[in-house]
């Protein structure tokens, strides 16, 4: 997901309220391994189910690979970054 | 101190997959070519033959694998926004991956001398671009000592 985040970075989710948009970023359940949580580029919204992919192509593992994610697996929306200091910022 | 505790997410997720695992450092390279370094010397200093023969063979292994660790890091690591910023690192690397075909071929300790120059060079840009920061997990204290 560089350069919109970085490994290390702190970021404020916020559960989710309303279906995810398409371009906003999201925490989603690695549909292969649940306990795996990524947050991944919201790409379309459709049928109860959100695809998503990594800002970097040829680098991501993301829908391409393990398909559209249930609604019910995406936890919440990426607003914040508030760490590191130099970096924070908003994620929308 | 405390409110860096505070303020830690207790949560960690991940925005790439779950490999490469993003972790790159041009030591990984320098200490196969330190190896090799090592072994011309001791190669030099030895007067048994199955000893030269075995230091040969190993100092292959360790070249071919120095290399390896120097194409990682510049087909994975170094991206274009690096390449933009530091336009000498595409040379230093390809350079430096061909001295390591040059040591694997060779007994002579200045050829083993100028690789880890390069590895050197390239670790200054890796630097430049942030590497330790972006790439390396943090070691404790007393391991830094």
């Amino acid at each position: 997901m560089e350069p919109a985040l970085r490994a290390g970075d702190w970021i404020v989710v916020r559960a989710l309220s309303r279906p995810p948009r398409v371009g906003e970023i999201v925490l989603v359940r690695d549909p292969r391994k649940p306990e795996n949580l990524m947050l991944k580029r919201v790409a379309d919204v459709a049928d109860g189910a959100c695809t998503v992919l990594g800002d970097r192509p040829d680098e991501s593992t993301d829908s391409r690979t393990f398909g559209p994610v249930p609604l019910a697996n995406v936890l919440g929306r990426a607003l914040f970054r508030y760490g590191p200091i130099g970096r924070i910022g908003w994620l929308w | 101190m405390l409110l860096t505790r505070l303020l830690k997410p207790t949560i960690t997720a991940s925005a790439h997959c779950d490999l490469p695992c993003g972790v790159y450092d041009p030591e990984q390279a320098r200490i196969e070519a330190e190896s090799c370094y090592k072994i011309i010397e001791k190669y030099n200093a030895s007067s048994d033959e199955q000893f030269k023969t075995r230091a040969i063979v190993i100092k292959e292994e360790r070249a071919e694998l120095a290399k390896h660790h120097i194409d990682v890091l510049w087909s994975d690591y170094f991206k274009p926004e690096h390449v933009q910023k530091y336009p000498e690192i595409t040379e230093l690397c390809w350079k430096a991956a061909k001295q390591c075909s040059k040591v694997k071929g060779s007994l002579d300790i200045a050829e083993a001398k100028t690789l880890l120059d390069m590895i050197d060079k390239i670790a200054d840009v890796w630097t430049k671009a942030g590497g330790p920061q972006a790439t390396r997990v943090a070691k404790a204290a007393a391991a830094r000592a």
